[in-house]
């Protein structure tokens, strides 16, 4: 079966082997509370009330605080290109809580006793097992025609995790390190076995560029799928090898 | 209290002993880098080779990679390349940068032509990853398309 739901400004969509169809309010339930405390869009949230100055980050939920702590964590590790604050002085953590959220819901259906799942959030995957089908094959969207795919490719032991980043990304978590101020990509693919290591990746490299793409293919085991401004395209061996129809 | 301080001073004793024989394995480990599963004799260049019981077939062409390598610097890996008995190619997998932090070059991310990237249907996949959608956009993207179809 498959589970969709509005959270965070876009939709879930999760699927699930027919008896699983219980979890999906659970799962639910994981994004909205995290939609509540770091969204940019409710004033009343909690980060809201830090960015307007009402609270201090040292006053923040543990909640907040560890997710402030992890993006700076990816601060460091990434040279700078990761960041969670913005150059008007607010702090933004759409780049990690989303992430984060989708890591809780498969740590969520792996304790329900469900091995065969994915859970889909605005572009960015996480799955287990195997999918209805066999394999696990996640399409990724060709950025200069957003209704066409680029390729496809199975994700499995290893690499059960993607996140996408773009230009045309929604929000504005993304900002370009002024060395490179023109932008190298139009859009940044990661796969990784760990969502939250893909998704700051992708975001990553995204801002920092060619070095900063390098730099994660030597660092991290990850892959990568980038394309350039021109269109052409870069790819680790590990998506090479991978694209298969 | 007499028994407790013998105690103490065994347990540490071989605390000093376990350490010692940690280190020494370290020690024989970075002084000889090994290639599993190599050729019996055929020892080429700088990569030095040692014959491992495990192997089934002696000089067969084709490439090995060797096991990783600690050093102070960091993990090093290469891979040979065996033909004819001879290794005609020796890649680094792995080796560290001036910071001694470790690098996996094999993995750099190459130019790949667009026809290498067969045409994917949408109607085969399970879901697709792209760059976060609104809630508005969601509605015309293939993800949405699928969730519809319920595949």
């Amino acid at each position: 079966m498959r589970g969709t739901f509005e959270t965070m400004g876009t939709v879930a969509s999760i699927v699930l082997p027919a008896d699983g169809e219980r979890v999906v309010a659970s799962i639910r339930r994981i994004f909205d509370d995290a939609d509540q405390r770091f969204s940019l869009y409710r004033v009343e949230s909690e980060l809201s009330r830090i960015n307007a100055g009402e609270l201090s980050l040292m006053s923040a939920s543990d909640e907040l605080r560890a997710a402030y702590a992890l993006a700076m964590d990816w601060h460091l590790r990434t040279a700078g290109a990761f960041t969670p604050n913005r150059p008007d002085g607010a702090i933004d953590l759409n780049g990690v809580v989303k992430a984060m959220c989708i890591s809780r819901a498969g740590e969520m259906l792996f304790s329900s006793g469900l091995g065969d799942w994915s859970v889909a959030v605005g572009g960015d995957i996480l799955c287990a097992g195997h999918s209805p089908t066999g394999e696990w094959n996640t399409g990724i969207v060709d950025p200069f025609d957003r209704t066409a795919l680029l390729c496809s490719l199975p994700l499995g032991a290893g690499r059960r995790a993607i996140a996408t980043s773009g230009s045309a990304e929604r929000g504005d978590h993304i900002w370009t390190l002024e060395r490179d101020a023109a932008a190298e990509f139009v859009q940044v693919t990661v796969i990784a076995e760990d969502i939250c290591i893909a998704d700051a990746l992708a975001t990553a490299i995204m801002s920092g560029g060619r070095e900063m793409l390098d730099l994660a293919t030597d660092t991290w085991a990850i892959d990568a799928l980038a394309v350039m401004t021109d269109g052409s395209l870069l790819a680790t061996p590990g998506v090479r090898s991978r694209v298969t129809a | 209290m007499r028994t407790r301080a013998a105690l103490t001073s065994i347990f540490a004793s071989v605390g000093v002993l376990i350490i010692g024989w940690q280190a020494g394995s370290a020690a024989m480990s970075t002084t000889q880098p090994s290639v599993t599963a190599t050729s019996s004799g055929t020892s080429g260049g700088t990569t030095s080779t040692t014959t491992t019981t495990t192997a089934t077939v002696a000089s067969a062409d084709g490439t090995y990679t060797g096991d990783d390598v600690n050093t102070r610097f960091g993990s090093v890996q290469v891979e040979i390349t065996i033909s004819s008995g001879q290794i005609t190619d020796v890649t680094a997998l792995q080796l560290t940068d001036a910071d001694g932090r470790s690098r996996q070059i094999s993995n750099r991310a190459a130019p790949i032509l667009q026809s290498e990237v067969i045409a994917a249907q949408s109607s085969n996949v399970n879901n697709v990853s792209g760059a976060t959608y609104t809630s508005d956009a969601y509605l015309q993207s293939l993800q949405s398309a699928i969730d519809k179809a319920g595949l």
